[in-house]
């Protein structure tokens, strides 16, 4: 532009403007007055006639009316230059073509919000060039750009109309007017173009030019049937099957996002555990149960509370390790020797390769969303504050309860008074960090003395109860049974709270703190409950190979610990929210005649079911239709939650960033959650030998090794596994060929990032430097204007 | 007015199922709220909704920003804020689940703008936080604070440093923030 040409040399006299760095976007500010109060009228008028030096603040109440005229029809502050900004965003080719007869009766109001608007011409020759754009593009495309663009519905139509006219090679002099009986294809009803697509399909004969009936198989779908519209209408209905929606939509609009977030996240581990569960079930479980093996010599009493317990009826059932076997020797006649690659379903190669296939189908997934959390919450700037994104972004429209948006409104304003004091005061705040820290090394110590006293007690625990129970009727045994997983809910679910409780007396300076230092410590209790639990089986497994004990299937005693621990895990839930929210929240409300008083957790409910999650992962080795038990869970703490929800709770007052927390929920999911799961499942399988009387890996030293015995396989079948097993698992090289490929990736795409900053960067001080000249030229106009107006 | 619940055409369904970012079970309810809304009205029957009527819906009832909603999707040439059906379903379609940003971004904008000018000035914000705080007095900020806020806001978002806020400046500051597509939606 000429503009700017002009402004390179002008622009240097600027001495004020030289160092407009990126952090420094403050110091020409410093002095902004905005005058709401409209005060002293004279100075400014004053400041205006000189040469404009000074030019920060703009003061647009002295404009005259010619300098707003020219101001108002700003190409930046017309709609019309936005829409088509945004309409070559999004289209990547245009071709022109000329467009012979375009409406000339186009100065409609119907878009005249905007004042700028003032010749037909101008509106004429921005609609020609939209049409020129969208003639370019094929009809999917076509309607994919129309529907982005931010336009009334009625005007997309006009325009609608006018492409497919085009296309049809017609003129179109007037608007869509649907007449039948002419002869151009715009101008039939969609009903007549339906008969005659529903019709028979006919074919021109180019020799004799006449029309015959098509006999054979009719393509489908019928050419030119694209433009009827069913499939696009079905890439929009997609989104509205999902699992719960109105219950959902029913919580945004009285609780707002961030309670949403607790539930969307159940959601989605309802959706991993079912897709473990389809393919445990389908290709381990029914396999298994379609071929019974012997009953075994275990004498299995009926015991009491076997649901809970895991004991009697379903020990030696599908749900457990203990239950699979290579059954082949029923059809050996002459020994007892199992074969380990049968004709017929391999179940020990199942599972390994079902639990395989469902732990990296559950990676891939985790991996896929945290990508796509990440990627929706990447800044590209970090800025100095948040206030004008807080303006901006913090209303939530699908609040529609008064009383909710009351409370909105009520937040907004505490949080924007709150940062609006802080930056006034930032710098004295500093000083107060060093004369607290002694409270916060108290109350750490007192987390970590209460999780080390948890560990020790859950450690001794298992022989203290065996000591007593050991001489109990069977009822009493499965109530010993289930005193362990009773403490370890207890443990985990109510300290927790304690600790938020002693976290009250620290001083934060951001509540964002206060959340991230109450996960950290719930995610160390539950770590570290977890690892003693698994210390504990460790030993006992220890015990057992020395021949200290003697026990038939250590697998599946630890697979109904683990499947006590999540029906327990339940239970206790269940009865906390009868017991604290309900006739807690009952007793608050009627004693102190507050609305309903309580406050969502998000964090401590969203780490119970990360804890959760873990138990499940981690048991479905030794018990594959675990998850089967998790997917009942999830739905009794859905409905469970949600109507406590519904009766006892309010809306929060404090912040939470729901997307930011969301991401980092997920990271949590996969990091420790996921990976530990994982980790000690692989060192399970790989270092840890099964039990030499059940299962199905029985005699081998690890589960690993099924390959190996398969390797002298002459099947064909088999041959791709003993080749997999040979030169990729057992071969060094080929990890670390990949681990280095996917390093150099990471480099790549970080060099990448690192050059688009710098653009950055370098494009933000170009758009500074143009706003100064763009200021420098209004005081000038408004400075000619007033100079050569009639006084 | 007596209840001519008139159905939708299924060429027109279609049609606005390819123009809109709505399903077809949506524009079907858009389509009988907007026929119960008119049969509620007063006056003769029009194909427009005027702005009281369209107030009363529970969804935009409470929300400090419905009479700017109104105005902003209205293409009435009375300037008074009566939706026709295609307004409301151009309403409906900008506050939808699959929206773009784009397009919910340049609605907030220009439901922002209370003087309709094409940017955010001053005096703008100064309406947008007194309508996002509330009305009461026990809510609103004070003088000084509200000229510390907005002279910060314009210091954050204000590239070109001309003291407004136009379409793209805001664009900018709506993208960095992840929870702006999902907080800009109503749903009946």
């Amino acid at each position: 532009m000429a503009a700017s040409q002009v402004m390179e040399t002008i622009s240097s006299e600027d001495e004020d403007q030289e160092m407009i760095e990126l952090e420094a976007i403050r110091s020409p500010y410093g002095a902004a007055k905005f005058d709401l109060t409209h005060a002293n009228p004279e100075d400014l008028e004053a400041q205006h006639y000189h040469e404009p030096k000074h030019t920060n603040a703009l003061h647009r109440n002295n404009w005259s009316s010619s300098t707003q005229r020219v101001l108002s029809s700003m190409p930046s502050r017309s709609i019309r230059f936005n829409q088509l900004t945004a309409l070559s965003r999004s289209t990547v080719t245009c071709r022109r073509r000329p467009l012979s007869d375009v409406s000339t009766t186009n100065c409609t109001t119907e878009h005249d919000v905007f004042r700028e608007q003032d010749d037909c011409e101008n509106d004429v020759a921005q609609k020609e060039e939209v049409l020129n754009k969208l003639q370019g593009l094929s009809a999917g495309e076509c309607m994919r750009v129309l529907r982005e663009m931010p336009i009334s519905v009625s005007e997309k139509r006009q325009i609608r109309a006018w492409v497919f006219c085009w296309a049809a090679g017609q003129p179109c002099v007037h608007r869509y007017k649907g007449a039948s009986g002419s002869s151009a294809v715009c101008a039939f009803t969609m009903d007549q173009v339906e008969e005659a697509f529903n019709g028979r399909y006919r074919e021109v004969n180019r020799e004799t030019q006449q029309w015959y009936t098509y006999n054979h198989l009719v393509p489908e779908p019928r050419p030119g049937a694209v433009l009827c519209g069913w499939c696009y209408g079905r890439v929009s209905q997609q989104k509205s099957i999902q699992l719960w929606q109105g219950a959902l939509r029913n919580i945004s609009a009285h609780f707002g996002t961030g309670v949403l977030s607790y539930f969307i996240f159940l959601r989605r581990l309802l959706i991993y555990n079912i897709l473990f569960f389809l393919i445990n079930g389908l290709f381990l479980v029914l396999p298994q149960i379609s071929n019974p093996p012997l009953p075994k010599n275990i004498h299995t009493t009926t015991a009491d509370l076997w649901m809970l317990t895991g004991m009697g009826v379903l020990t030696d059932s599908v749900m457990f390790y203990g239950h699979y076997d290579n059954n082949i020797s029923i059809y050996n006649n002459f020994k007892n020797v199992t074969k380990w690659c049968p004709e017929n379903y391999n179940i020990p190669l199942a599972y390994i390769f079902t639990i395989g296939a469902g732990m990296f189908i559950t990676c891939v997934m985790l991996v896929y969303s945290m990508s796509k959390s990440i990627g929706r919450g990447f800044r590209v700037f970090k800025t100095t504050g948040n206030l004008a994104l807080k303006v901006f972004c913090s209303w939530d429209f699908k609040v529609s309860k008064k009383w909710s948006v009351k409370l909105q409104s009520v937040n907004i304003c505490t949080q924007l008074k709150e940062m609006v004091s802080e930056l006034s005061c930032r710098k004295q705040k500093r000083n107060l960090c060093s004369t607290l820290g002694w409270i916060h090394f108290l109350v750490w110590f007192i987390c970590i003395f209460c999780i080390a006293a948890c560990m020790l007690a859950v450690y001794h625990l298992p022989s203290y109860t065996d000591q007593i129970c050991s001489k109990a009727n069977s009822f009493q045994k499965a109530v010993c049974l289930l005193k362990l997983p009773l403490v370890m809910s207890c443990i985990s679910q109510l300290l927790p709270g304690f600790f938020d409780m002693l976290s009250t007396v620290e001083h934060y300076d951001s509540p964002s703190t206060r959340i991230y230092v109450s996960i950290v410590r719930n995610l160390l209790l539950k770590g570290c409950i977890f690892g003693i639990l698994c210390y504990c089986w460790f030993e006992q497994h220890s015990c057992r190979t020395k021949g200290l004990i003697t026990w038939q299937c250590w697998e599946t005693l630890v697979g109904q610990e683990l499947y006590r621990l999540v029906l327990m895990d339940l239970l206790f839930a269940i009865v906390y929210i009868i017991i604290a929210e309900f006739l807690w929240g009952l007793c608050i409300r009627n004693i102190t005649f507050r609305r309903k008083k309580l406050e969502f957790d998000i964090a401590r409910d969203v780490l119970e079911l990360i804890y959760g999650q873990t138990l499940v992962w981690f048991g479905v080795l030794f018990s594959p239709l675990l998850p089967a038990v998790q997917i009942g869970k999830l739905f009794l703490l859905f409905y469970f939650k949600k109507t406590s929800l519904m009766t006892n709770f309010q809306p929060s007052k404090k912040t939470w960033r729901s997307t930011q927390m969301s991401t980092f929920f997920i990271k949590l999911l996969f990091f420790p959650s996921f990976t530990g799961a994982l980790a000690c499942v692989i060192y399970v399988m790989w270092r840890v030998g099964p039990s030499s009387d059940c299962g199905p890996f029985s005699n081998l030293h690890s589960m690993l090794l099924l390959g190996k015995e398969c390797q002298g396989s002459s099947k064909p079948s088999m041959l791709w596994l003993s080749w997999t097993y040979k030169y990729l698992v057992n071969n060094p090289i080929f990890l670390f060929i990949t681990a280095a490929l996917f390093f150099t990736i990471i480099y790549i795409y970080m060099q990448v990032l690192d050059g688009q900053k710098m653009i950055i960067v370098r494009l933000q001080k170009q758009i500074e430097n143009e706003g100064e000249d763009k200021k420098f030229l209004i005081a000038k106009i408004q400075a000619l204007n007033e100079a050569s107006a009639p006084q | 007015m007596g209840g001519t619940s008139s159905k939708l055409p299924k060429d027109l369904l279609s049609e606005y199922q390819e123009l809109t970012f709505l399903t077809k079970q949506e524009i079907l309810m858009a389509h009988k709220i907007f026929s119960e809304l008119q049969d509620r009205e007063n006056g003769p029957y029009s194909s427009r909704v005027s702005m009281e009527k369209v107030l009363t819906l529970p969804e935009l009832k409470s929300n400090p920003f419905r009479k700017r909603i109104c105005h902003v999707f209205s293409t009435s040439d009375m300037k008074d804020g009566s939706l026709s059906f295609e307004d409301f379903l151009d309403l409906l379609s900008a506050f939808s689940d699959s929206a773009t940003l784009e397009i919910k971004s340049h609605y907030a904008f220009r439901i922002f703008d209370f003087d309709d000018d094409g940017t955010l000035d001053a005096r703008d914000l100064e309406k947008l936080v007194n309508s996002l705080t509330g009305e009461t007095d026990d809510t609103r900020l004070t003088a000084e604070e509200m000229r510390q806020l907005i002279s910060n806001i314009l210091e954050e978002s204000d590239i070109d440093k001309d003291g407004t806020v136009n379409l793209s400046e805001f664009q900018h500051v709506i993208s960095r923030s992840p929870d702006f597509v999902s907080s800009f939606k109503i749903v009946l």
